[in-house]
């Protein structure tokens, strides 16, 4: 039983990263030559050499032992014919294909049973439209997941220097607060994620990760002491798919967006799909275009070129110019954690957000979904609270519960609960829980013994 | 580069030689021999010095750099050949360091050329450690710690092709681990049957345990100073030759097979050509005997098969004495010495598909002569060869060449004669055994002197790490941050 991954690229190469780690045996297929040396220099995969649509190749990878197809190359069509092969020749079970084009998504049943038989379609572009979005809805956040069906939110909040939560131990937190219902899952310092406690104290800069109903986010981070005014203005950079979907999204939700493209027809088709936006022709790196729109006036400045460089570049020169807060996009996963240290607010990767929507997918399973948090060393898990499971029955504050873990919401029938030491965790609710990579083991060990009642 | 690493996996290693070190201690024990205090002490001395290390150097949780990995199994080797020496040394069977060392590395590098003379005076459980280390070496001892050591993960990649023969190293499963698992099982069921075959061809169980470790890694070693001969029987030769044969072929293959797919073997280039080498050598070799010093043609058929298998895969039995053959024969025996067995197997020397490429290439330029723009790319098995690979077996085809004319040049220097020096080096280099001049078959290499051995040894373990793996240690750079 193996995953058969199409596509040695970014994606291709960090799902098989994760995967293999996860002790799943993964076979990734390209036709690069320098890709497959990549892959066989640092995973431990097999690496086989050729096209993902030839059906010769995918037998001899395996395919007729396979568990699943994942097809994520930079071709829709190969990625759709494959899983295609997969499917009619060796009725591999799950089929995942990485489709970029919108013409494709509007055809919709064109994936179901009767044709493509695809189980899951993933479109990147459309998964950075929507991170976009839900982060434009959290002032201040850099990062925001909703779990449960969108009832929980997790969200990445630095906190600022002068903030009166600094140097205060989290025990505290519930006496500033005390109408706030928030709970503090994670807490990133420098490069470290660490699962806070009663006795930890909080510093300028850490990277706070809280958890609270969807509903009532913005309230609760107000008590929180999060007060920003909603965002109102926003300037997008590139006018590509991303930008345009991201424009129609923003006019929609009421807010002022101005677009800034160079390509005349690109503008042209950009101002016949739009209501209000307003379209900019020209080279944002010449920077009396941000000065005649005023860029410093904005409340938010989102790049998202093709081009890395430029998106870094640009934003940073917005940022000069006064912008309090800028979003950019990276492709190169291996920029990310260099882009944030240098000033720019939030990093948003196609790539890094169609790995983790996939393998959210893949394991929804007995454990829900999970998602990674940033920097990959902590993760969160949603899973069902069985009668016989050590969790159920008593205050949590008793419960004995790995360490570097932390359960940060339930889920009653429609109802959210964020705990604290005395809620009492009842059968059949769902657990949100948050871990250390290196405790998930002990706590899905702990979760898999009981999941065999079942 | 990561000491520490470097040293917590070699110790790891020496545990694992300390464990293998008890079956001859268990050996000692059947058959009442009073050697138990030698290998006690071989065992303490392995063990601990294991240990030592593993507890002073901690491994770091980053994966192995492709270095490190050179590093470790070349470094690895080497002190296989040390610490394998001990139960020599210990049970008092060889005096000298250097002699201990030679019988070790000869061992481990499935050479097979001895320094015993009077073989059959040794103790059993000296006999059974020696045609062990074969064993363990024909696999790869790396190989082995990959196969029951999980946690290696991706930098077992590195140690797996710096330790496996052949141009390219493939997996056969997505799991490094699960590929040298299957390796060692496969290698295991073949021994297995091979023990089943010899015990019922009359071999008594010791006997055919230690021919089954030195024929399944190509070694060559026997507990008989006459080899397969001592037995005069044509149903043990003929099911030595066939497991010989099965063992310089490829391992992946024999899988493939084993799995129900019975084609790969004739589908694949280099089987066939492996093949046909043995079949038109030995054709060549019995006409010859046939038409000179043997009467019966079956007679001379028999003992050529057997000797061109056995020189070809680099074990190295003999069932004759072919110093005493026409020199047509012994000629072809020495050319035989440079071909080896397939990538992938327990053969040694520069090996079959190598070979084939070059020959291949060599007739494409004459093609390119001739049609001056054609592109001629060179095909294995329908798939085109990558120049990368194609001039890495150029490199070390040259490079082979190269270390044994100056190897044989350092023997003649001191003191061997030509034919003597120039087959002890093809022999070692090719980890096949006996060579001709006076380290033929019937003769050992006692008698070279002490910087003889030395080199010999450097040989057998530059062909048996196919001399890239272990030449890199000499590079300054290397080591160099």
């Amino acid at each position: 039983m193996s995953i058969i991954i199409i596509g040695a690229g970014e994606v291709g190469f960090h799902l098989a990263d994760r995967l293999s780690k996860e002790k799943k045996d993964v076979v990734i297929i390209d036709r690069d030559v320098e890709k497959i040396r990549r892959v066989q220099n640092t995973l431990d995969v097999q690496a086989v050499h050729g096209s993902g649509g030839s059906i010769s190749l995918l037998r001899q990878a395996g395919i007729s032992e396979a568990s699943m197809v994942i097809a994520v190359t930079n071709s829709d069509e190969v990625n759709m014919i494959s899983c295609l092969v997969a499917g009619v020749q060796d009725r591999v079970p799950i089929k995942i294909a990485r489709v970029r084009d919108p013409e494709y998504s509007y055809l919709l049943p064109l994936f179901d049973k009767e044709h493509l038989d695809i189980d899951f379609v993933i479109n990147p572009d459309h998964e950075v439209v929507e991170m976009m979005l839900k982060l434009m809805e959290v002032p201040g956040a850099v990062e925001v997941v909703d779990f449960a069906e969108g009832l929980v939110r997790m969200v990445g909040l630095p906190l600022p220097l002068g903030s009166p939560l600094i140097g205060k131990p989290l025990a505290k937190l519930r006496e500033l607060y005390p109408q706030a219902s928030v709970l503090i899952v994670a807490i990133q310092r420098g490069d470290k994620v660490f699962i806070p406690k009663g006795q930890d104290v909080l510093a300028a800069n850490d990277l706070l990760f809280l958890v609270m109903e969807r509903k009532k986010a913005r309230e609760a981070l107000e008590d929180f002491g999060n007060k920003r005014p909603p965002i109102k203005r926003v300037m997008i950079l590139g006018g590509g798919l991303i930008g345009l979907e991201l424009a129609k999204s923003l006019e929609e939700q009421g807010i002022q967006v101005k677009i800034i493209e160079q390509n005349e027809s690109r503008c042209l088709e950009i101002a016949e799909k739009c209501r209000k936006a307003v379209v900019l022709r020209g080279d944002a790196s010449y920077q009396d275009i941000l000065l005649e729109e005023n860029v410093g006036e904005m409340d938010t400045f989102i790049a998202v070129t093709e081009d890395d460089e430029n998106n870094v570049m640009i934003s940073l020169l917005a940022k000069k110019m006064g912008i309090r807060r800028v979003m950019t996009l990276i492709n190169k996963m291996a920029y990310s954690p260099l882009v944030r240290s240098i000033g720019i607010d939030v990093v948003i990767s196609p790539r890094l957000a169609a790995v983790s929507k996939i393998l959210q997918f893949i394991r929804r399973g007995k454990i829900l979904s999970v998602s990674s948090l940033p920097e990959e060393n902590a993760e969160a898990f949603e899973a069902i609270a069985l009668e016989t499971s050590d969790l159920v029955g008593r205050p949590l504050r008793k419960v004995e519960f790995p360490k570097d873990a932390i359960v940060g919401a339930l889920v009653r029938g429609s109802e959210v609960i964020i705990p604290d030491g005395s809620t009492v965790i009842q059968p059949g609710d769902r657990v949100m829980i948050f871990a250390l990579t290196t405790a998930i083991h002990k706590v899905e060990k702990a979760l898999m013994v009981k999941l065999e009642y079942w | 580069m990561s000491f520490s690493t470097l040293f917590n996996l070699l110790g790891f290693l020496n545990l694992i030689l300390a464990g293998s070190m008890g079956l001859p201690l268990l050996v000692n024990w059947i058959y009442g021999e009073p050697h138990a205090r030698g290998f006690l002490l071989a065992i303490a001395a392995t063990a601990f010095s294991g240990l030592f290390m593993m507890l002073i150097f901690r491994r770091s949780r980053r994966d192995l750099t492709h270095r490190e990995g050179f590093a470790i199994v070349a470094l690895g080797w080497i002190s296989a050949t040390f610490f394998g020496a001990l139960p020599y040394l210990f049970t008092g069977s060889l005096a000298s360091l250097t002699d201990a060392c030679f019988e070790a590395a000869s061992g481990f590098t499935t050479t097979g050329s001895t320094i015993f003379t009077e073989i059959q005076k040794h103790p059993y459980s000296v006999l059974f450690w020696r045609n062990l280390t074969q064993w363990l070496g024909g696999m790869g001892i790396l190989l082995l710690s990959l196969a029951i050591l999980p946690f290696l993960g991706v930098g077992g990649m590195q140690l797996y092709k710096a330790e496996v023969p052949g141009p390219t190293a493939d997996k056969l499963r997505p799991r490094i681990s699960q590929t040298a698992r299957i390796l060692w099982e496969v290698y295991i069921l073949f021994s297995a049957a091979e023990v089943l075959t010899l015990l019922l061809g009359g071999m008594n169980l010791f006997d055919a345990l230690c021919h089954t470790f030195s024929t399944m890694a190509t070694g060559g070693f026997s507990p008989k100073n006459e080899s397969i001969e001592f037995y005069r029987s044509p149903f043990l030769e003929y099911s030595i030759t066939f497991f010989m044969f099965l063992a310089g072929a490829n391992f992946a293959l024999h899988y493939r097979f084993l799995k129900g797919n019975v084609k790969v073997l004739w589908r694949d280039t280099e089987f066939c050509f492996y093949t046909s080498v043995v079949l038109l050598a030995t054709l060549f070799i019995s006409l010859n005997l046939w038409l000179s010093i043997q009467k019966e043609f079956f007679q001379a058929f028999r003992l050529a098969i057997f000797q061109v298998v056995s020189i070809l895969t680099t074990t190295g039995f003999a069932t004759a004495d072919f110093e005493q053959w026409p020199p047509f024969s012994q000629y072809l025996l020495l050319t035989l010495m440079f071909i080896g067995g397939c990538a992938g197997s327990t053969g040694g020397a520069i090996k079959c598909v190598r070979i084939y490429i070059l020959l291949k290439q060599g007739f494409q330029e004459l093609r390119k002569l001739i049609h001056p723009r054609a592109v001629l790319p060179v095909k294995l098995g329908g798939k085109v060869v990558s120049p990368d690979t194609l001039s890495g077996i150029w490199g070390l085809s040259f490079l082979y060449l190269f270390i044994f004319s100056m190897a044989s040049l350092a023997l003649c220097m001191l003191g061997s004669d030509f034919l003597t020096s120039v087959s002890a080096v093809a022999a070692t280099l090719g980890n096949v055994g006996p060579g001709l001049g006076t380290v033929g078959p019937a003769e050992n290499f006692a008698h070279l002197s002490v910087a003889a051995k030395w080199i010999l040894m450097a040989c057998m373990l530059l062909g048996r790490l196919e001399i890239y793996t272990l030449l890199v240690l000499l590079i300054p750079d290397f080591w160099k941050k």
